[in-house]
């Protein structure tokens, strides 16, 4: 069986690059992905766990644990021995907002985790159906004021409702946040105009904004994204107003130096191998593969950012 | 035609002899893992991603589609034999078709579920080259309160389900939907009744509830009484249907094969409807609805149709729209873009020998299937004459890797035993275990979009009636309802000291 083959071949190039890695690793290493297989991040874990492996002369395993808006697979990394086996594929929902919205932490963003490497940015997107009368974010704002609309997001206290909450603050308007339960149902009301606007994910919204069946308002970032230059960037319109979704790797808190230097060093070689850049940016994920310590910069300087917006958004869960 | 030359398009892909090759392990796989209890296609398609990256893109997705209609076929074959559905839509299967295999006619049943989905299969993959563009764009028309409706006469339909007591089949319905409020509400964020362990934040596990009260409880109930199965494997008189019973089979398997295409298409539910809305239709038209929940040839072929005309059109609302109609779905879109396809309307015209391609491929895999299936019954049937003492521990650990395999989570295991546990007084308790599962599937639902329908109709609640698609399926559902107790009441009035429970 071809599988079989496959599995056999991976397998033998693996033990060959084994040889010439250092001591650390020496056996498999579980990235630990806490959303469910199939969605954004799972998407970029999976191309980075793959290029990660052949950097690192071991077989880094994806294992998905989903469950509480990523907190449960956070949690589950937090607890674990910090030999450098066990990783995180953190997000701006692990590491900022769940720990701000959750009224009992099941574990501390900052004093549990060892920061490797910020690996990508990824913008979001306010975009409506074409039926609403809307070309600009100004003009949606304008409309806000005089009708009451609503809005689609992937869930209650994720990064996208906080990306509308933070939204609705900064142009003074009312519109009523429709949580769905992740990103496909919500885009599905929002292309069968049930709701009218939508804030995604620019990755999973990409297909639809260039087939027209959304028309791309604005997005979070604050500069354009590379991949839709036509779309203006929501902060034109709304100066400061910047927002993003965020993928890092985390170790446990007290892993060895050696081991999160050689992940770190791993990340950068993956991010800078051509093929992942061309996957990430047709994925409109912009690369940073940064150091560790500036994932511990960017880290408290998110928490810092989001916690007006949770407090004034008024979001808490328990 | 249009048609017939993206037809050629796509047989030429997908029978070329590498696509041939990957459409045949993934519904050999499906099958395997449709037959292991517990371990469904989710789970496998899922560890399966990555090896996809060495593949070419068409190659890729034809396998995981393979997995995931082959694991239909297979889902059937564990639910008949031994009462324990792998996927929700099995869970209506396991209802007459296990009562057939305690009669002995375990091979009738499997011929018949691979024969009826074989072809649901072809005619819905037909369906869904044909019509994927417009049936897409009724799909589109389903809003909130749309939804809510079609939940609403969902559970209608579920009182059909039953065949003792209507009065203890809407209490499961009423115990289902409250398990299913197990989680953390949408809307505000508070947990409800997950006794502060964050595990059950998600609610519990659908395959962990269906194997403990199917599965677990059928094993605790068979361990008290061995001479059941004895039964079960001496009357086997032969495995194919016979001409009589053929016959008998056409009926359900046309109209099940049109309930699953157009439920199908909806995501989020459509496809557990279909077998369920099946079920309910058969024993309406049955001339015997006594049968049903006896041993019903019809209880296995409609809904089995059904599911797997709706596995095949559950494809439309990813291949045109890029949106996933179920957790299966979800991943294949993963897999697209791990491949550097971007999911959406321009599939079809920017990559077509894709799009036809699995679309051919579909077919071929039906083929397939039924090819592989039908010798494979004799097996199937013969693994009912292992002992006990082999068959429950294999069963037990293949159910808790297959169930710990969705999530990692230990807890699903526990609520495994407990709902082991539960089945097991209810059917002391004569409750059934299919109306519970209904409840369990279709109650967030309900409520989910009963809320959002509220929410978007700030707070009016004429948008139920107003909408002609939702104001239709309510009117429906009413109609079910009478229909359902109009000869209840008359058979109370009839017989008002027979105990009807039986």
């Amino acid at each position: 069986m071809i599988t079989r083959r496959i599995l056999l071949g991976t397998a033998l190039a693996l033990s060959l690059a084994g040889t010439a890695a250092a001591e650390y690793p020496d056996r498999s290493i579980t990235l630990v992905i806490p959303f469910a297989a199939g969605g954004s991040t799972d998407v970029v874990g999976r191309i980075v766990a793959e290029r990660m492996s052949q950097e690192l002369g071991q077989q880094v395993v994806v294992q998905n644990v989903g469950g509480a808006g990523g907190s449960l697979g956070a949690q589950q990394v937090a607890q674990a021995e910090p030999d450098g086996y066990t990783i995180l594929m953190g997000t701006v929902a692990t590491h900022a907002l769940n720990p701000l919205i959750l009224k009992q932490k099941p574990y501390d963003p900052v004093a549990d985790f060892a920061p490797v490497s910020l690996l990508v940015l990824v913008p979001n997107v306010l975009a409506v159906n074409p039926e609403l009368p809307v070309n600009t974010v100004q003009e949606l704002i304008d409309l806000a004021k005089k009708e009451p609309l609503a809005y689609a997001s992937s869930g209650n206290g994720t990064p996208l409702h906080l990306s509308g909450e933070l939204f609705k603050a900064m142009a003074g308007v009312q519109i009523d946040h429709i949580p769905y339960k992740g990103s496909g149902p919500a885009l599905t009301d929002v292309l069968g105009n049930q709701v009218p606007i939508i804030f995604d994910n620019l990755p999973s919204a990409s297909g639809h904004i260039s087939s027209g069946k959304l028309r791309a308002l604005g997005v979070t970032t604050a500069q354009r994204a590379p991949s839709f230059p036509d779309v203006p960037a929501i902060s034109e319109t709304l100066p400061g107003y910047e927002t993003y979704s965020w993928n890092a790797l985390f170790a446990p808190a007290g892993t060895p130096p050696e081991a999160i230097e050689a992940l770190a060093a791993a990340a950068k070689a993956t991010m800078a191998d051509p093929a992942v850049a061309g996957r990430m940016a047709e994925f409109s994920a912009t690369i940073v593969a940064s150091t560790p310590a500036e994932l511990a910069e960017h880290v408290k300087a998110e928490m810092a950012k989001w916690e007006p917006v949770v407090r004034d958004a008024n979001v808490t869960m328990e | 035609m249009d048609l017939l030359s993206n037809l050629a398009l796509g047989f030429g892909v997908a029978s070329s002899l590498q696509n041939l090759m990957f459409c045949l392990i993934g519904v050999l796989l499906g099958t395997l893992i449709g037959v292991l209890p517990g371990i469904g296609a989710t789970a496998t398609i899922a560890m399966l991603l990555p090896i996809t990256f060495q593949l070419e893109p068409v190659s890729s997705l034809i396998m995981l589609a393979g997995i995931y209609y082959g694991a239909q076929y297979g889902g059937s074959t564990t639910a008949i034999l031994i009462n324990m559905p792998g996927e929700s839509s099995s869970a209506v299967t396991a209802i007459d078709g296990y009562q057939m295999a305690r009669q002995g006619r375990a091979g009738t049943a499997l011929a018949v579920a691979a024969l009826g989905s074989f072809f649901a299969g072809s005619v819905a993959t037909f369906l869904v080259a044909i019509f994927a563009p417009p049936l897409t764009a009724i799909a589109l028309k389903f809003g909130a309160a749309e939804y809510f409706s079609l939940m609403v006469m969902g559970l209608v339909m579920s009182v059909a389900l039953a065949h003792g007591s209507v009065l203890k089949a809407l209490a499961m319905v009423v115990l289902g939907l409250l398990l299913g409020m197990v989680g953390t509400d949408v809307y505000t964020g508070a947990p409800r009744f997950t006794m502060g362990m964050t595990q059950f934040a998600d609610g519990l596990n659908f395959v962990a509830v269906a194997v403990g009260v199917f599965g677990i409880a059928e094993i605790l109930r068979n361990l008290e009484d061995e001479h059941d199965r004895q039964v079960m494997t001496k009357n086997i008189t032969r495995l194919f249907p016979s001409r009589d019973e053929f016959r008998q089979m056409v009926g359900p398997v046309l109209r099940g094969t049109a309930v699953g295409s157009v439920l199908g298409i909806l995501p989020g539910g459509g496809a557990i409807l279909a077998a369920f809305a099946s079920y309910t239709v058969e024993k309406k038209l049955s001339k015997h609805p006594e049968e049903f929940g006896k041993g019903a040839l019809a209880g296995v072929a409609g809904p089995e149709s059904a599911n797997n005309a709706g596995a095949q059109t559950s494809f439309i609302p990813l291949l045109t729209l890029g949106i996933p109609a179920n957790p299966v779905m979800a991943l294949m879109i993963g897999a697209m873009i791990i491949q550097g396809i971007v999911p959406g309307p321009n599939v079809v015209s920017e990559q077509p020998q894709l799009f036809w391609g699995i679309i051919a491929s579909m077919w071929i895999g039906n083929l397939m299937l039924v090819v592989l299936n039908l010798p494979l019954i004799g097996l199937w049937v013969k693994l009912l004459t292992v002992p006990y003492f082999v068959l429950f521990p294999i069963i037990m650990a293949m159910c808790s890797i297959g169930v710990y395999s969705v999530n990692s989570n230990p807890y699903d295991l526990f609520a495994v035993a407990f709902f082991g546990l539960l089945g097991y007084v209810m059917s002391k308790l004569r409750c059934e275990p299919a109306p519970l599962l209904l409840g369990f599937v279709l109650g967030p639902l309900l409520e989910e979009n009963l809320r959002r329908a509220m929410i978007l109709s700030r707070g009016d609640p004429t948008t139920f009636v107003t909408r002609p698609i939702s104001a239709g399926l309510l009117v429906l559902s009413l109609a079910v309802l009478v229909l359902v107790f109009l000869p209840q009441i008359r058979k109370r009035r009839d017989e008002v000291f027979t105990e009807s429970d039986a």
